[in-house]
Order: C-alpha cells, then structure tokens, then sequence
C-alpha cells in the first residue's frame, strides 16, 4: 500500500501539471466568457486604425510599459511609455491620434492582459482586405512550464471558410489550412478565428 | 590493465578536445568574416542607371512565351510589380512571415543602383526561366516556377508575383551552413531554414548584385569588438550604405520571455543616425518601409552582430 502511494502521488501530480500546462483548457470558451470586452477592443482599434494606422501592445509582463508604433506616409515611429505617462498623451497628439479613445483602448487591453492589437492586410482575388491581430495572455496559460502563451484572435471582415475540424482554409475549394503568423487558426464563429501561439505578434 | 586503460581513455580526450577545438575554430571560420573586404569598380551611390531607362526596356520588352515558364505569375500584376518596385525601391516587402529580409535588403541596395541592370535581369528570368546577372547564371528550380505567384497571406506580396520570383530565385541560387539540411524548395520554405542566409552568405550576396566595395565587421555568433559603434557605424554612413545584422527578437519582442537567444536574425539597412545626450536615433529601412526607433548606445551594441557597409569609393579616395 505504502510502495502504491509512492508512485501514485508523484504521478497525480504530474498529471496535474501536464494538464494545468495544456493549452487545451482555453479555446473558444475564452471568448465567449469575454465576448463583449474583446469585441469593443476590435470595435476601437479598427475605427481608429482606419484614420491613422498604428498597433499597440503591453511589451512587458507585468502590463507597465506600452509599445505604440505608429505608421505615416514615410516613416513607421515606434515608441515605448511607462503606463500613465504624460509623453504617450504627447505623441498621440503629435500624430493626430484621438487621445483619450487610445488611453482606453490600452486602459481596457491591460485589464483584461490584451498583448497586443495590429492589423494585417491580406488580398483576395486581388482585393486588398483587412484583418485584426489581437493577442491576450490569460492567467490560465500562464503555468510555469506552458509552452504556449498567448491566445491569439483573428477578426475578420468577410466570413472565411472552415473544414469539417473547424480549421480555417485558404479558399473554399482549395483544401488547403491557411496558416497566419506560421499558426494554424479554429472557428470561433463564421468572421472569429482563434490559437494558442508562443509569440504575440 | 588498469593503467593501459587509463592512457587509452586520457589519448581519446586528448583526441576529442583537439576534434571539438577544431570544430569550433572551423564553425568561427565559415561563420564569421572578420574584416572582410571585397573591391570593384563602382560605388554604391553612384547611380550605373535611371529609372526612366529602366521603365523604357520593360516598355520595349517582348515578354511572349512566358506564361509557359512561369504558369502562375500573372502578366499585369507582374508588369505592375517591376515598375513599382523601380520608381519606388523603398517599398520593395519581403513578405509576411517570410525570411527573405536578407534578399529585400539587397535588392532594396540595387534598385537604388542599378533599376536598368533589375530591370533586365527580371524580364529575362521571366521570359527564359533563367537569366544571367552580372556574370552569374540564376536558374531556379522548376518548384520554383510553379509556386512564383501562388504564396498567399504574405501581405501585398500576395499580389506582387515578381517580388515572389526574384526571392525565391535568389534563395534557391545562394546557399549557406543554414541551409545544409534544406536545399530542395518544398511548400513552406519561404518561412523555413531554406530562405534562411547567414552573415558570410548576405555578404558572398552583396558581391555578386552589387559592383561595389564592401567592408564587413562580426559574425552568426560574436557581436564585433568595436569601441565606439555608434561612430562606427555613422562613419561608415557618410561613405555609402550600411547594413546591420542584428537580434530582431529583442528589438520586436515577440514574447515576455527574459532570457533570449543572443543570435541575429535580420538584415536592415541604415538611413539616418544621430545621437542626442545619449540617446541614439535610427532611421532604418526594412520591410518596405522606414522605421524610427530611439535606443541607448548599450542596447545598440548589443543587438549588432554584423556591420557590413557598401563603400563610396569617390568618397573614400577623396578622403
């Protein structure tokens, strides 16, 4: 009895481990339990985004230091603040940037440990089309051995096509997965995909 | 026996340490390039062609037969590919999530140099399925000619088939160490250790599309002994063009990770550098575009791997 404790304890909590690091305990009831909050972010970023192109995201762990790059007809500024401080109100206002929508917005991603938000073009019969590229670090990938970080979400604006799995396609007749950012992607519903990535951008 | 044992074991050491110190010593060799310095008769910013005769030769240009080559590059899209990337070179795009940075940087060089030799050398690998380029002959394999048109989720590069013919091109012609394991083109590869160019392939590189002088400090592995970078590299500036290879993954971070990989995984090309109380200022070009970023000397040193500059050599005589 004694020997069978011996191997059972250190094998439950393996298993509990492993599956504490398993990234498939979040999927699409992540989004579902944080539709609205994730959704308003997408909602803002996009109609920001379509006047001045820019991305934004959390650089650091703790949620602290904001990354913003913003893109002009010539240069692409990239610039880090410390969360409240004064310079990131300063440069928004530099580059015509909505102040007060874009403290929110990174208001809103910390608190809900949003990554990071861009957009991505990408072209269909030869028609540029957008998407939104939105990662967030939730506590439940945050074990210490989880390899996969970060739950990342694509929005995008024309419904896409799906196999029998649910993976996203490249086209409805060609069988082949589209891969973005080199990552697989699962419907969420027809316009919101969904994976579990290493990287958050 | 015991003692007979002992001299075999301490021979094999002996053996394995002069075996790994050679490894190591070939690896630095074949890696690194020290001050690495290749002459020919042009400068970088003297100009061996304008865009205008470039644009003139594509007008001209009979490009019959060459949809049997190439099945999947569209005629127009290709035509509108080549005349932007000569009356606008800085926006030449490697592609989503590919490893063609190395390539763009270069071509990004020579579009500035020579849009006429591009020019030409694009419209005979188009037509032909193979071209020759300042006395080398590029023949891409026929994967390659299969897949130009069809890489899809690249951003504009999905619409821009000579962007994917002139890469796939180059990556299948230029091979280095990383590239050992992988030198057939499969599906994929763009994003794979196929594309994948080291620092002494980026400068065998530079040679062979640009007639210019090249001077090269660092290596895959060791960041290069220079005391004062920033003076280096703004030096280097005022002669020509400058090349950095540096560790992209702590300028972009891609995760929270703190311990990262101290190796350099990309190539751009330097515009602008300052320095204001310490703080540095880099315009730089990558991607199809420019970027600002403003960085400590520290933090310079310590994402540069590699400087390779592409010398002025009016300048650098005058001097």
């Amino acid at each position: 009895m004694k020997t069978n404790k011996k191997i059972l304890l250190p094998a439950l909590f393996i298993a509990v481990m492993l599956y504490s690091c398993s990234p498939k305990n979040i999927s699409t009831k992540y989004y579902y339990q944080n539709e609205k909050v994730l959704d308003s972010i997408e909602e803002t970023y996009k109609e920001i985004n379509s006047s001045t192109p820019f991305d934004v995201g959390f650089t650091s762990k703790d949620f602290t230091i904001v990354s913003l790059g913003i893109l002009t007809d010539s240069l692409k500024y990239i610039y880090e603040f410390k969360v409240g401080d004064n310079r990131l109100a300063d440069t928004l206002k530099k580059f015509g940037l909505p102040v007060k929508p874009v403290i929110e917005l990174v208001k809103q991603m910390q608190s809900i440990r949003c990554t990071w938000i861009s957009s991505y073009d990408y072209y269909t019969d030869e028609k540029k089309q957008e998407l939104i590229f939105m990662s967030i670090k939730p506590v439940a990938l945050n074990a210490p051995l989880s390899y996969k970080k970060y739950y990342i979400l694509t929005y995008f604006q024309q419904p896409q096509y799906f196999d029998n799995d649910g993976l996203l396609l490249e086209r409805r007749k060609l069988k082949r997965l589209r891969k973005i950012n080199g990552e697989i992607f699962k419907r969420i519903n027809d316009k919101v995909c969904y994976t579990v990535s290493t990287t958050y951008r | 026996m015991a003692l007979t044992t002992n001299i075999h074991i301490a021979r094999w050491l002996q053996l394995y340490k002069k075996l790994l110190l050679f490894a190591i010593s070939s690896l630095l060799y074949y890696t690194s390039v020290g001050e690495y310095l290749v002459a020919a008769p042009v400068s970088i910013t003297v100009q061996k062609s304008t865009a205008k005769q470039a644009l003139d030769y594509i007008d001209s240009f009979d490009f019959t037969g060459s949809d049997k080559v190439w099945p999947n590059v569209k005629h127009n899209l290709f035509i509108k590919n080549i005349q932007k990337n000569i009356l606008h070179p800085i926006n030449i795009y490697p592609g989503e999530g590919t490893y063609f940075c190395a390539y763009s940087a270069l071509s990004y060089l020579l579009l500035q140099e020579d849009p006429l030799g591009y020019a030409k050398f694009i419209s005979s690998l188009y037509k032909n399925g193979k071209a020759i380029f300042r006395d080398v002959m590029y023949e891409p394999s026929d994967a390659i000619k299969r897949e130009a048109g069809l890489l899809k989720y690249k951003g504009i590069m999905d619409i821009q088939p000579a962007d994917q013919m002139w890469f796939l091109t180059l990556a299948d012609h230029f091979k280095g160490y990383l590239n050992i394991f992988n030198r057939k083109y499969d599906l994929g590869d763009e994003s794979t250790f196929w594309a994948s160019v080291n620092y002494a392939k980026f400068n065998r590189m530079g040679k062979k599309l640009l007639e210019c002088k090249i001077e090269s400090k660092g290596s895959d592995f060791l960041r290069p002994r220079i005391k004062n970078l920033y003076e280096y590299i703004a030096e280097k500036l005022k002669k020509g063009k400058v090349v950095l290879y540096i560790n992209n993954r702590i300028v972009h971070k891609k995760n929270h990770v703190k311990i990262k990989l101290a190796v350099p995984t990309h190539f751009i090309v330097i515009e602008k550098i300052s320095k204001v109380n310490d703080v540095i200022t880099l315009v730089y070009w990558d991607n199809g575009g420019c970027t600002l970023i403003q960085l400590s000397p520290a933090f310079l040193k310590r994402i540069v791997y590699g400087i390779t500059s592409f010398v002025n050599q009016q300048a650098d005589e005058n001097k």
